[in-house]
């Protein structure tokens, strides 16, 4: 073995090694966080990043060819797959639990929400003024 | 040095260590208390899935189990979004039915 495949050798082990403390990650919260919706933001982080990481180290292996760009197509398609699937299943979440507004707020309509981030941006920007004056 | 004495045990080992980590989104599959932890424990076994696919085509040389993978991918995608569908009409079906139910009742009682 040459130098050159030496580097290709070490480079490919620290995108591995990334990703699979990314899916170390993954589990560690999944199994952290106590409600789906939280669960769901730790799992959706492995769907994307942790196999980017893993794949671009394989494609390091693999050098120039056809195998290649097929793992960069799985790499695109889940780019654009795991935001949908994880907001299929909040919507799947939201729509079936009664008991939603135990776990997080809830705003029936959405002027309300509007009207109390108004209100709370118009409060950060008179105690900024205040603070600016003092 | 021969590059299959480094490549082959390191794929190997990779292979087990994401071995444990699927039996470990199992049991959160297993143990989930409602059907999105389910649904989303199925996703996350599917991600490293196509990574173990991935690596069996480098370890065996086999450059067409990649495609496997991107089929894998799109199969686990299209599963998960009809799933939560056919979960949602199901619920509200029967959310449906109830109220059909108490209003009957209702009825039937005016």
């Amino acid at each position: 073995m040459n130098a050159a495949e030496w580097i290709r050798l070490i480079a490919g082990c620290l995108f591995i090694l990334i990703g699979m403390v990314i899916f170390f990650t993954e589990l560690f919260g999944v199994f952290h966080f106590k409600y789906v919706l939280n669960r769901m933001h730790a799992a959706a982080m492995g769907d994307t990043l942790g196999i980017s990481a893993c794949l671009i180290g394989l494609m390091i292996f693999s050098g120039l060819n056809f195998t290649t760009l097929k793992m960069f197509l799985v790499i695109v398609f889940l780019w654009f797959a795991s935001p949908v699937s994880s907001h299929v299943l909040s919507r799947l979440e939201a729509a079936t639990n009664d008991n939603l507004s135990a776990h997080c707020e809830i705003y029936e309509d959405v002027e309300i929400l509007e009207r109390e981030l108004a209100a709370a941006e118009r409060e950060e920007n008179t105690e900024g003024k205040e603070e600016s004056v003092s | 040095m021969n590059k299959e004495l480094i490549y082959h045990p390191l794929f190997i080992f990779l292979l087990i260590v994401l071995s444990f980590m699927l039996l470990v989104c199992l049991i959160r599959a297993v143990k989930g208390p409602r059907v999105a932890d389910r649904l989303m424990a199925v996703n996350m076994m599917g991600t490293m899935v196509m990574v173990m696919i991935s690596i069996l085509a480098l370890l065996l040389r086999e450059g067409y189990l990649v495609d496997i993978c991107l089929i894998y991918a799109m199969i686990s995608f299209l599963s998960v979004v009809v799933i939560s569908k056919v979960y949602i009409g199901i619920y509200e079906e029967q959310h449906h039915s109830q109220e059909n139910t108490e209003g009957g009742n209702a009825d039937e009682r005016g």
